[in-house]
């Protein structure tokens, strides 16, 4: 077919060298060190709550850190390795046991604030310095693992863009458990996720563009 | 090859000719144009023979097949010399033609392909003795309605004048022309579907 072959002159007139990919550990390790920093400016510009120390002795409370920090991690791992096209996408099964023993302690929170304020307390409320926080954690985190992930378009944008998206909730609902001593974790939750899934699917969707485009030019 | 020696892939017995592959696509990406050039070439009736298998119109095949070049060449980066070369190309290969396919699904379920039927019909002249009597049956029923709605018609469809044009030149107000036109519009539709 001619127009094939034009096309094969056409991709080898254009071939100049190109940097590999690192591992997908390494480049997963460098977002969670990039991650880490902003979580802790954020942190320590808004100050840490101030019943931290009481909170770190309720056994709850620490297997939820603890379970938002091993999503975090194990989701972000995730994501750098569905976003390359010859990896298993059983990859997406590996934050699993994580995410359900966080949602798990989610629950309880719900459970206990019920029990505690009833049927009619405040359960949706939301400070706006919680969604100043929320924002300011999950904008630069969602910016660069787009711009790390941008190759993920061709092949796996959706579930690709789902682990990213998961990995900056986790890390801002862990942030936000360290400065905000609000406890009704499904509002942080519903905040979280939502703030990052809108802007996960605007940079999702942009970058799929942008990637088509280049590699159409 | 950067510290690791190229593996050969999982798929099958042309073990050999993938490993080659694999050697190929490391040096396309230090930018040899020769060993690029080499393993398009190689690389297209793979490609073209499984993409068959998804299309049946040759011409799918082929535009597929562009596809999957156009993305390999654009996220060549990604590939790992150090892992098999197809299931990397096979993976990339598969999700364009599911791509594909979806978006094909998405054009047939919105969209009605024009036929040479259509122009026919369209074609001027071709059914002339038929729109000869529709203009006449119109023409009819344009007659039949009331002054007032009558004058709107004529203003405002046959001329194709603006609201406020022909509201100058009838001197009524533009509110009642379209309450006019509106009501001569549900009397002609009535008066040709009882036809």
């Amino acid at each position: 077919m001619t127009g094939t072959d034009d096309l094969i002159r056409a991709i080898v007139a254009d071939a100049r060298p190109v940097r590999r990919l690192a591992s997908p550990f390494l480049r997963a390790a460098e977002w969670l060190g990039f991650a880490l920093i902003v979580v802790t400016v954020v942190t320590v510009s808004f100050g840490l709550r101030d019943d931290l120390a009481a909170k770190l002795s309720e056994p709850v409370f620490v297997l939820e850190l603890v379970a938002v920090g091993l999503t975090a991690i194990t989701v972000a791992l995730a994501a750098f390795c569905l976003s390359l096209p010859d990896r298993s996408r059983f990859w997406l099964l590996l934050p699993v046991p994580a995410v359900l023993v966080w949602l798990s302690t989610v629950g309880y929170g719900c459970l206990t604030n019920w029990i505690a304020l009833g049927p009619g307390g405040p359960a949706t409320a939301i400070s706006p310095r919680c969604f100043a926080t929320a924002v300011l954690t999950s904008v630069p985190l969602a910016a660069l693992l787009l711009r790390m992930l941008r190759h993920a378009g061709p092949t796996r944008p959706i579930e690709t863009a789902m682990a990213g998206a998961l990995a900056i909730a986790a890390l801002t609902t862990g942030g936000l458990r360290l400065f905000h001593d609000l406890d009704p974790t499904v509002v942080v939750l519903g905040w979280s996720f939502g703030t990052t899934l809108t802007f996960t699917a605007m940079g999702g969707l942009f970058i799929t563009k942008g990637s088509e485009r280049r590699v159409l030019r | 090859m950067d510290g690791c020696r190229p593996s050969n892939p999982s798929s099958g017995s042309c073990a050999d000719v993938n490993a080659d592959w694999t050697t190929l696509m490391a040096r396309a990406q230090k930018g040899d144009r020769r060993a690029y050039a080499t393993l398009l070439q190689d690389l297209a009736p793979y490609i073209r023979s499984l993409s068959r298998r998804y299309f049946g119109a040759e011409t799918d095949v082929e535009d597929s097949l562009q596809d999957v070049l156009l993305t390999m060449h654009g996220i060549r980066y990604t590939y790992d010399p150090c892992r098999p070369f197809g299931p990397w190309i096979v993976a990339i290969a598969r999700r364009r033609f599911v791509d594909r396919l979806r978006r094909g699904g998405r054009i047939r379920a919105r969209e009605v392909p024009l036929t040479g039927h259509l122009e026919t019909l369209a074609a001027p002249n071709s059914m002339g003795h038929h729109v000869d009597l529709d203009r006449a049956v119109l023409h009819a029923a344009i007659q039949a309605l009331p002054a007032a709605q009558r004058r709107a018609v004529e203003l405002l469809r046959l001329r194709e004048l603006s609201l406020r044009e022909a509201s100058a030149e009838s001197g009524i107000k533009q509110g009642a022309l379209r309450v006019a036109l509106h009501r001569a519009i549900r009397s002609l539709r009535q008066a040709l579907a009882m036809r």
